[in-house]
């Protein structure tokens, strides 16, 4: 949209490089199967590829506007158009159920490498658009692009072991762990492996804090908050959740909750099987809550919090200028005030202007009725009914306290979910909202 | 240590005796091929160990020499120096290691009385097996006798005899006490002194907290406070033009001065710039006449009443009156919030 001359030049040299760099990988990976894996179809492949990828470099080299590779116009507004909070919710989730549901397919090498190559040549086509390289390439967010791939290469390695595991376990045959059980002693092979690694990562971090330097800002001034102002990369995840929550459940309860939880796992998991292997067959369940919690409500939260969240915490399209006066309609409400007002059509119970404290909170009782309601059975009620129903066998495994702590901490976790949903669909705020006493939910 | 448990009662038994009776050839060939077995099994926990024996199979030690070994209560110190001996030469250093240990195993064996219960007492104790009675010890533990006496202690002896070192010592330690009231004196200054530098110490210690806490409850209280004053004047009131937002004194001062209407009234108030859902400073948007929250989205309208985002209550209004000067002076340490029906409060805002 802002595509200048200038932009182009400084953005050439750096796809250049970045091409050249997809060229050589892809040139190796084309090398290493055509001499050791014996596999010419594939290695004749990817060297094409790697041709490709040495034209887009001399493209993107010439630095014009009318050479360098870019994604169409009309691809960007169409992203731009699409993209919202509830449509990347739903397209991580919808992303996240197909790797897990086709995972036999998509941990094999040449499918993965193919993915790996796509998902570069997109960031590459997209770094030619000046707002979408103006948010990735921001010093703080570098990083984060470097997560997103290195979790996805280690999700991958576990992942393909745990299919390859899953099918021996199939077959009857002995997990590769039982197998490949080689041990190496910690002195020297580990000591010396973490010693090298130390070295290099710190190489790493010095070569990267001399070419990417932290950006220094103005003073801090207690009345001028940055626009958009935002927590430590690591925090998005909580931030994001604070926009759907009162900050002392989203900033005090429920990160409490997640170190609790994830200190409660070992004494919840009564399926003994998985132990020292991957496997996600023998532990479905614990795999997909974990990764839920994980990917879904922690990682896909950073991403957007980082690349897609922009001043005023609006939501911005991946090419799309992040000007702060974009008007966005989030008006909301308290279910109080949806309840009393907009269905039985009359004033919220309000104590009178006399009335004494206990009155007062009487009132305020009456106010939050439904919120109170639908809480209490969702927490009191639910694990019950669970317990008979979908989570029997649970609950004959577990006991009555396991399984409460187990059933009651899962359903605290999908609060999240549920009232992201909540707030998009029918605009809702707060179930329950006594601002007077500062207790919300 | 291993190969004294594998051998049956009878054995340990019969090789004691054969060897009381100076008769050793005719027991041989019977316990020979046990410690045999003992010996290559893999229960082993050291080759090291088993290698000198094995390196001088022909010249194995006797059973009887093993049991002798065991009861001398320094299975381990006379296995010591065969140990440190193998890797430097197998065969000879065994040799003569099994050769050096014979005559002082057999020169014991002579002046020690056995009973069978102490035999089978000692061989069953297994991974320690001391000497089995205490009137043993002096005999075995003439080179070094301090561990063997104190083996002597731990083993479970049939007759007790008295014991002469204990009372030597209590003795001494009585004599040392009748003789010598000067070291008891160096003892309690000793004591004396390191008591008294602790108390010194401590009592430092608690003067400097108890001062520094002091200190630290005075600083809560400073002389001077450079804050701005809480009350301060922003002019009058034809300065503030209806349904205008005033910012100019967010930077010093943390306010919004407003002139809007609320509930049907046309109304002066001082907003304060602090963001109800975690603190943040909202900025004004005249376009779209709405505060705005760079953190967490949240937004309030021209009144201050909170319409998106997470924040849960308005923003909160400060104290303002018409001075009498007749200027308009707000004073910030007073706050009025909507929820708590503060906002009917005259002294939240200034008719317009």
């Amino acid at each position: 949209m802002h595509s200048s001359g200038f932009f182009l030049n400084d953005v050439a040299g750096f796809l250049g490089g970045y091409y050249t760099f997809l060229a050589l990988m892809n040139g190796i990976a084309a090398f290493i199967l055509w001499r050791k894996k014996n596999a010419p179809g594939w290695a004749l492949v990817w060297s094409v590829f790697a041709g490709v990828m040495m034209i887009l470099a001399s493209l993107a080299l010439s630095a014009s506007k009318s050479m360098v590779p870019a994604l169409p116009m009309a691809v960007r507004s169409l992203v731009n158009s699409l993209s919202g909070p509830v449509l990347y919710t739903l397209g991580t989730t919808a992303l996240f159920t197909g790797l897990f549901v086709f995972r036999k397919f998509f941990v094999q090498p040449m499918v993965a490498w193919s993915v790996l190559n796509f998902t570069l040549l997109l960031l590459g086509l997209s770094m030619a658009d000046e707002n979408f390289a103006a948010i990735v390439m921001k010093p703080d967010n570098v990083p984060i692009v470097g997560l997103v791939y290195l979790l996805a290469f280690f999700t991958w390695v576990a992942t393909k072991q745990a299919v390859v595991n899953d099918e021996r376990i199939k077959q009857g045959l002995p997990v590769v762990e039982k197998v490949n059980d080689e041990k190496v002693l910690v002195w020297p092979d580990l000591v010396y492996t973490e010693l090298i690694c130390m070295v290099g990562v710190s190489a790493l971090l010095l070569v990267w804090a001399l070419f990417l330097p932290a950006p220094l800002e103005e003073p801090a001034s207690s009345v001028k908050t940055p626009n958009p102002s935002k927590a430590p990369w690591y925090f998005l995840g909580l931030q994001e959740m604070l926009v759907y929550f009162d900050p002392w459940y989203a900033g005090v309860v429920l990160p409490s909750l997640v170190v609790f939880g994830l200190m409660a796992m070992p004494y919840l998991d009564f399926n003994k099987k998985g132990n020292g292997y991957y496997s996600i067959e023998e532990r479905k369940f614990s795999y997909l809550v974990y990764q839920f919690g994980f990917f879904e409500l922690w990682i896909t939260l950073i991403i957007l919090g980082t690349f897609l969240r922009g001043p005023n915490w609006n939501f911005f399209g991946p090419f799309e200028y992040w000007t702060p006066y974009k008007v966005e309609v989030l008006n909301n409400v308290d279910l109080p005030q949806m309840f009393w007002v907009q269905w039985l059509n009359q004033p919220l119970p309000r104590a009178p202007q006399d009335a004494g404290v206990l009155s007062q909170i009487g009132f305020i009782f009456l106010r939050e009725a439904p919120g109170l309601l639908i809480m209490g059975v969702y927490l009191v009620v639910l694990p019950p009914l669970m317990a008979v129903t979908i989570f029997r066998g649970f609950y004959a495994k577990m006991g009555f306290i396991r399984y409460m702590v187990m059933s009651n901490l899962m359903l605290l976790m999908l609060t999240l979910p549920l009232k992201m949903i909540l707030r998009w669909t029918v605009n809702l705020k707060y179930i329950i909202s006594i601002p007077e006493f500062s207790l919300n939910f | 240590m291993a190969e004294k448990k594998k051998m049956s009662v009878a054995d340990i038994l019969a090789a004691a005796r054969a060897d009381k009776q100076s008769a050793p050839d005719a027991e041989k060939p019977a316990a020979k091929p046990e410690v045999a077995s003992a010996d290559s099994s893999p229960a082993e926990p050291s080759g090291v160990e088993a290698a000198p024996v094995s390196a001088g199979s022909s010249e194995r030690p006797s059973v009887s020499d093993i049991l002798a070994m065991a009861r001398s209560g320094k299975g381990k110190p006379v296995e010591e120096p065969k140990k440190s001996a193998a890797p430097a030469a197998k065969q000879p250093t065994a040799k003569k290691a099994v050769a050096a240990k014979q005559p002082v195993v057999s020169g014991a064996k002579k002046n020690v009385q056995r009973d069978t219960a102490s035999i089978l007492e000692a061989a069953r104790a297994g991974t320690k097996p001391g000497p089995v009675s205490k009137s043993e010890a002096p005999g075995f533990s003439k080179p070094t006798a301090k561990p063997a006496v104190k083996k002597a202690a731990k083993a479970p002896p049939p007759p007790v005899p008295p014991r002469p070192v204990r009372q030597k010592s209590e003795k001494a330690a009585k004599a040392g006490a009748a003789k010598t009231g000067a070291s008891e004196d160096r003892r309690g200054f000793l004591a004396y002194t390191v008591g008294s530098f602790m108390a010194v110490g401590f009592t430092a210690l608690s003067v400097t907290g108890g001062l520094f806490s002091m200190g630290l409850a005075r600083f809560f209280f400073p002389n001077v406070l450079a804050e701005p004053p809480s009350s301060f004047k922003v002019g009058s009131k034809e300065g503030f033009p209806s349904g205008v937002v005033e910012t100019k004194f967010v930077a010093q001062y943390g306010v919004w001065v407003v002139n809007a209407d609320f509930e049907g009234v046309q109304q002066i108030y001082a907003l304060k710039t602090v963001c109800t859902h975690l603190g943040c400073t909202p900025n004004w948007l005249e376009a779209e006449q709405k505060f705005k929250c760079p953190c967490h989205g949240s937004g309030f309208y021209k009144d201050g009443i909170n319409f998106e985002g997470p924040a849960p209550r308005p923003l909160e209004r400060y104290a303002i009156k018409i001075a009498d000067d007749g200027q308009l002076e707000i004073d910030k340490s007073k706050s009025f919030q909507e929820e708590l029906g503060q906002w009917n409060d005259p002294a939240s805002y200034v008719t317009a």
